[in-house]
């Protein structure tokens, strides 16, 4: 049997004192998409910045391995280069950092540590063009300070540019629905949908059903008090939708 | 009595307008020493490690021979090597006089009433200092409605090896009616980072009407060394003058700048970026006077300080009765880098006029941790990911640098 990409182990975290992620185990294959759901508040966040070294959590016990290696010993940059990409929920504005700027240093630092050659600002210019037409973020866009002005739908979009231009082995997106109106939505899960390939693994982290019937999952777990409570296939996404998170909060 | 002050026989002596006035500095220099911090306008920025014997007034044996620094872009260059003006490394432009300032106050009279014309020694001790061993510098004139088609970079290039030297230089700068040029200041080092040695800069900058002075300064002088600068600019009707200093060099540094806006439309824009690290002091200081109507002014200071380092700025705009409708603005930015690092600011408003538009203003921050991990979760190194940010906090002051070479060589020379 092949290493899995991702293995979660019993992971208990905790922020400024509170234990927020109490014993979580989570086992993610290539190619595999799972969603995790569950009521606000219950630190879905946290785990999606525990997984890519946000500082200010703490890790108390557990283990978490990615492509067999402790994932947790690594920096962000280092996760990243590794193959991990979050399109966070709130995007961070960079003003006076253009985003042609921010991403030709981040593509090159990916594919120094993978080996391939820098690409040239030639290249990398065409590149950008030829992707950003993708999610409709035209040159003039990308000329701009990284999320500056940018509104809700376009940081997602600019999310999900940077996701298929890095080119993640496994991709976090965290409430990458929120705040997007019907057809921004579909523009994010369209593009969403074309990053999956097979090899690619993802962990949507949402509160709401509403992108996993454009993206669907293969598995859905449902999250609350720290770990999960509850697993299933992409069924479960529809019964808690129509049950509320209430019941297994008790469970819980 | 400070130790700093030889005897030394400059020529020029026999003429009695300059020995007086070499004697009255050196006598100003020695009444008042170097300033303590007990002295308000060098309370931030103390002169640590000058008050010594150490210092050696810089002789034309000093110079060096290493290679010389190169500028990237076209310009006529005036060179000096340790203090010292090389004709033979130079390139003078044509029609525009060019010539040692001792030459010029030794055959040229009238221009000797132009030298330290308002400064008072006692208020300025290294000036004092500048003016006792007046000698090296270049005076440089252009005439009525020629615009200078190349930009007119001064390089001062130090070595200084074991010598502690005082590099003392005084430049004097007339731009005739109409005239225009962009100078360029380079202040450069060879050979060791570690070198002890003091410049002392007096530039004297007269726009007569109408006239435009561009006035680009890198500071980059060796990591011992101490820098003092004093820049002079006196603004006739519609005349402006528009500075840009980058300090990233040097123990100890002032950049002063005084303007006085004579007249009626004379307008000013003093910019400076500071970038510093170690145990540096650099310190920003400016007295922008305005003395008649309409006249206006603009400052732009941000600094990045690191280590254990200071920054200083201390800005002061004075409007003097009857300067109606005038506007004076003043910004001062830091980024600090690390808890050791400090910035001492002290802004000041001196207005005695109505109907003035008058502002100042100071924020100091520190790198934003979203921002960093933003950076960092795109697989970008903290150290590149730190520099990114560093650089656009800079890029507001920089790119108010309308010429895209001087841009680009101050955003390079800032890293």
């Amino acid at each position: 049997m092949t290493t899995p990409l991702l293995e979660i182990e019993d992971l208990h975290a905790r922020v400024c004192d509170k234990e927020i992620v109490k014993g979580f185990n989570l086992t993610i294959n290539e190619g595999e998409v799972h969603a995790i759901m569950g009521p606000n508040g219950a630190g879905k966040s946290t785990l999606s910045n525990i997984l890519c070294g946000k500082p200010g959590y703490e890790v108390t016990s557990g283990s978490v391995r990615f492509k067999g290696k402790d994932l947790l010993a690594m920096s962000p940059e280092e996760r990243a280069r590794e193959g991990i990409f979050l399109a966070m929920q709130y995007p961070v504005e960079i003003p006076g950092v253009p985003v042609t700027t921010f991403l030709k240093h981040a593509v090159n630092a990916v594919r120094k540590h993978r080996g391939e050659p820098e690409l040239d600002t030639m290249e990398f210019i065409k590149m950008v063009r030829e992707e950003g037409y993708k999610f409709k973020l035209d040159a003039e866009m990308i000329k701009r300070p990284v999320n500056v002005g940018f509104s809700g739908g376009e940081k997602k979009r600019l999310e999900v540019l940077q996701m298929a231009i890095l080119k993640p082995d496994f991709a976090i997106l965290d409430e990458a629905d929120s705040g997007l109106d019907i057809d921004a939505l579909k523009l994010v899960a369209d593009g969403v949908n074309t990053l999956r390939d097979g090899h690619r693994a993802m962990l949507i982290i949402t509160h709401f059903q509403r992108l996993l019937s454009h993206v669907v999952p293969d598995f859905v777990h449902v999250y609350a008090n720290g770990h999960i409570v509850k697993s299933g296939g992409k069924e479960l996404a529809r019964e808690l939708e129509e049950k509320g998170y209430a019941e297994f909060e008790k469970e819980a | 009595m400070s130790g700093l002050l030889q005897h030394i026989n400059f020529p020029g002596e026999e003429i009695p307008w300059l020995r007086d006035m070499r004697c009255r500095a050196a006598a100003a220099f020695a009444s008042a020493g170097v300033p303590t911090a007990k002295v308000e306008a060098w309370k931030y920025t103390k002169p640590r490690g000058l008050n010594t014997n150490d210092f050696v007034v810089s002789l034309p044996s000093s110079q060096l021979t290493k290679v010389k620094p190169k500028l990237p872009f076209e310009a006529y260059t005036i060179y000096f090597e340790n203090g010292i003006f090389n004709p033979a490394l130079s390139n003078l432009p044509q029609g525009v006089e060019v010539l040692p300032l001792i030459e010029a106050l030794m055959f040229r009279p009238e221009i000797r009433p132009l030298v330290n014309a308002e400064t008072d020694f006692a208020a300025y001790p290294f000036a004092a200092l500048n003016t006792a061993y007046l000698n090296e510098g270049v005076f440089i004139r252009i005439d009525s409605r020629v615009e200078l088609k190349k930009k007119l970079a001064i390089i001062y290039h130090t070595d200084a090896a074991g010598r502690n030297l005082l590099c003392n230089l005084h430049n004097l700068v007339i731009l005739e009616e109409g005239a225009s040029a962009e100078l360029v200041e380079y202040y450069c080092y060879d050979g060791e980072l570690k070198s002890r040695y003091l410049t002392n800069v007096v530039n004297e900058f007269y726009l007569r009407r109408g006239a435009f002075l561009h006035h680009y300064k890198v500071q980059n002088e060796a990591f011992k060394a101490a820098h003092i600068a004093l820049n002079l600019v006196d603004v006739a009707k519609d005349g402006g003058y528009c500075a840009f200093c980058l300090q990233k060099g040097a123990d100890i540094a002032r950049n002063e700048t005084r303007v006085r806006l004579k007249d009626e439309g004379a307008s000013a824009e003093v910019d400076a970026v500071y970038v510093m690290n170690g145990w540096a002091t650099l310190d920003t200081t400016t007295d922008i006077e305005h003395l008649a109507p309409c006249t206006v002014s603009h400052q732009l200071v941000k600094g990045v300080v690191g280590g254990n380092a200071k920054g200083v700025f201390q800005g002061k705009i004075h409007i003097a009765p009857g300067a109606v409708r005038t506007e004076g603005t003043q910004l001062h930015k830091a980024l600090l880098l690390t808890d050791a690092a400090e910035v001492d600011v002290k802004p000041e408003l001196e207005i005695f006029a109505d109907d003035v538009k008058c502002s100042h203003g100071a924020a100091s921050g520190e790198l934003d941790e979203e921002q960093l991990f933003y950076m960092r979760s795109r697989g970008i190194g903290e150290g590149e990911a730190r520099q990114l940010l560093i650089d656009a906090y800079l890029d507001d002051a920089i790119s108010k640098i309308e010429d895209e070479n001087i841009a680009r060589w101050i955003t390079l020379e800032a890293k």
